[in-house]
């Protein structure tokens, strides 16, 4: 039993990277009207970006101290601190990379939506190989005490680390500040109708071409604290986003594809499911976690089925 | 002589390479309401649309209060007082009616809580309705809401494509009382309507269009009693 709550809570902490690339990728949708399938680079886009900014706020908060020796004041200054700034720069930079991508690729393109997909898989590995270029191709970490344990979720049976708690607390609350967004500001309202009619925003003197600017930025930059989660959680590497793209994808398609409270619900069911996966070895079917993907996608061929337009099935 | 409000001066227009409009002259006064008749195909709606920007015009010109506006774009044609109604999809589905009004309003520097007010005045369903998503209407309540989001800039004139389309006839007859009296509040209005004979008994002038031009226009009243037009056009 404890192992299948273990795996829930892992699910759980999943849930809340697939849920903020969900959004991200179901938005852009909405208003773009493509799938962008450089998505998941801008994930390990955010998430390298904030390992550049970690490094040097640390450095800078402790006057070069080393941040993983912790303790005291320094610690905590050259930690979590850091890691807040490094965040905020994370979604950022990846909300300026998604704007540039629009105004340098996209809006140049006289073409379809199948045509912008093709075009974003040339975005994405332009993204995938200056990361490369930058970084390498080894693993890297954010130079973060990992603290092991908490202590009283111990009772329970189950490990929960901080940073757990970090990812799945900072989901929920910046999938309620997006929640507070569209519904109850002139913004959000002005994203909503472009996303149902752009002739009728337009005629309603909706300036869409700034409504578009600022779903990339929204969304990318969501996406972008999906990476620095996942990057936070477990390793970065420049494939990072794009091994999660599928993933990603059934969980929008599940929740309906343009549809971002779709795509809250979908990224969730999708995470928990995905890291539920190797529990059910304890339950006598022989599977283990490398086949998690491929229960993903069966979902989604299943959604594709018998109900292709998902749960919510409408737009925003 | 003073200019119109809204003129299109030998407009050709049309979708891709396919020509519509061929060289149209329409004028419309402040005050009046204009009505655009004729077959389909004839370049009724796209008229409307090359008006209001969302097509770029060929050649020609479309002038505002004697100002070239000809290609602007419609978030800008609506910004300087031009309001349109599209035929088709012209409510916001997934947005409650108070919703569609606010953004109706976005364009406004201010006062767009009581303009929202002044509109539920004057359409008291809408603010029965307002927590209402918009899809939920019935297409004449639909139309009324159309209306009001375009009114919400108070704009000098207003584009109507079809008001009647898919109406039943009471439901069509209350929606062209509405234009009126809109109209009566010194709005002018350039309409286009399938209904002919109900489009122009509440029009100053109507233009005939066959073929992307003006094949007739006159006195609403004398174009209805004009026999020729009456059997071309109006259904005899």
């Amino acid at each position: 039993m404890s192992a299948t709550l273990q795996y829930l809570v892992n699910g759980l902490v999943y849930s809340g990277v697939i849920v903020l690339a969900s959004i991200g990728l179901s938005l852009v949708y909405s208003i773009r009207g493509f799938a962008n399938f450089a998505h998941g680079d801008t994930m390990t886009v955010g998430a390298y970006a904030a390992l550049l900014a970690f490094s040097g706020t640390s450095a800078l908060l402790v006057g070069g101290g080393n941040a993983t020796a912790g303790g005291g004041l320094a610690g905590l200054l050259g930690g979590p601190a850091a890691f807040v700034v490094a965040l905020a720069v994370g979604m950022v930079v990846a909300a300026i990379v998604a704007i540039a991508s629009e105004r340098l690729v996209y809006s140049k393109l006289d073409t379809s939506a199948v045509g912008l997909l093709i075009a974003s898989i040339g975005v994405a590995f332009v993204m995938r190989a200056i990361v490369q270029i930058l970084f390498g191709n080894i693993q890297q970490a954010y130079a973060l005490p990992r603290s092991g344990p908490l202590p009283g979720f111990g009772a329970l049976g189950v490990a929960v680390t901080a940073r757990d708690v970090v990812v799945v607390v900072a989901t929920i609350a910046l999938v309620a500040a997006l929640h507070v967004l569209l519904q109850y500001t002139s913004l959000g309202r002005q994203m909503r109708a472009t996303s149902d009619n752009r002739d009728l925003a337009r005629a309603s003197g909706i300036r869409t071409n700034r409504i578009v600017d600022a779903t990339w930025a929204i969304g990318a930059g969501l996406a972008g604290a999906g990476g620095v989660f996942l990057g936070l959680s477990l390793r970065l590497q420049p494939l990072m986003g794009f091994n999660l793209l599928l993933v990603v994808f059934a969980a929008v398609i599940l929740g309906g594809i343009g549809s971002v409270y779709g795509a809250m619900i979908g990224g969730l069911v999708i995470g928990v499911i995905h890291e539920l996966v190797p529990a059910l070895s304890t339950y006598g079917v022989p599977i283990n976690a490398q086949y998690a993907n491929t229960v993903a996608f069966l979902i989604m061929v299943a959604i594709l089925l018998l109900r292709p337009r998902g749960i919510m099935g409408e737009a925003v | 002589m003073s200019d119109p409000v809204l003129e299109l001066d030998g407009v050709e227009s049309g979708y891709g390479d396919v020509q519509v409009l061929n060289g149209l002259d329409i004028r419309l006064e402040a005050d009046e309401i204009v009505c655009l008749v004729g077959p389909n195909g004839a370049g009724k709606s796209t008229a409307l649309k090359t008006a209001f920007g969302l097509l770029e015009p060929w050649s020609g010109s479309v002038r505002l209060r004697g100002e070239e506006i000809g290609g602007t774009p419609p978030e800008d044609v609506v910004r300087l007082g031009v309001g349109f109604v599209p035929q088709t999809e012209n409510v916001f589905g997934s947005l409650t009616i108070a919703e569609n009004l606010k953004i109706g309003g976005v364009s406004r520097d201010g006062g767009v809580g009581a303009r929202v007010e002044e509109l539920y005045e004057r359409f008291p369903l809408l603010r029965e309705k307002r927590t209402a998503k918009a899809r939920t209407l019935s297409g004449g309540q639909r139309q009324v809401l159309a209306f009001a989001r375009a009114l919400m800039t108070d704009p000098d004139v207003l584009l109507i494509d079809e008001p009647s389309a898919g109406l039943a006839p009471n439901t069509a007859q209350e929606v062209f009382e509405d234009v009126a009296a809109v109209n009566d509040l010194g709005t002018a209005i350039l309409m286009v309507e399938q209904n002919a004979r109900q489009g122009l008994a509440i029009s100053d002038r109507g233009y005939v269009l066959d073929q992307g031009r003006v094949a007739y226009h006159d006195d609403a009243a004398e174009l209805m009693d004009d026999p020729e037009v009456a059997e071309l056009y109006l259904g005899g």
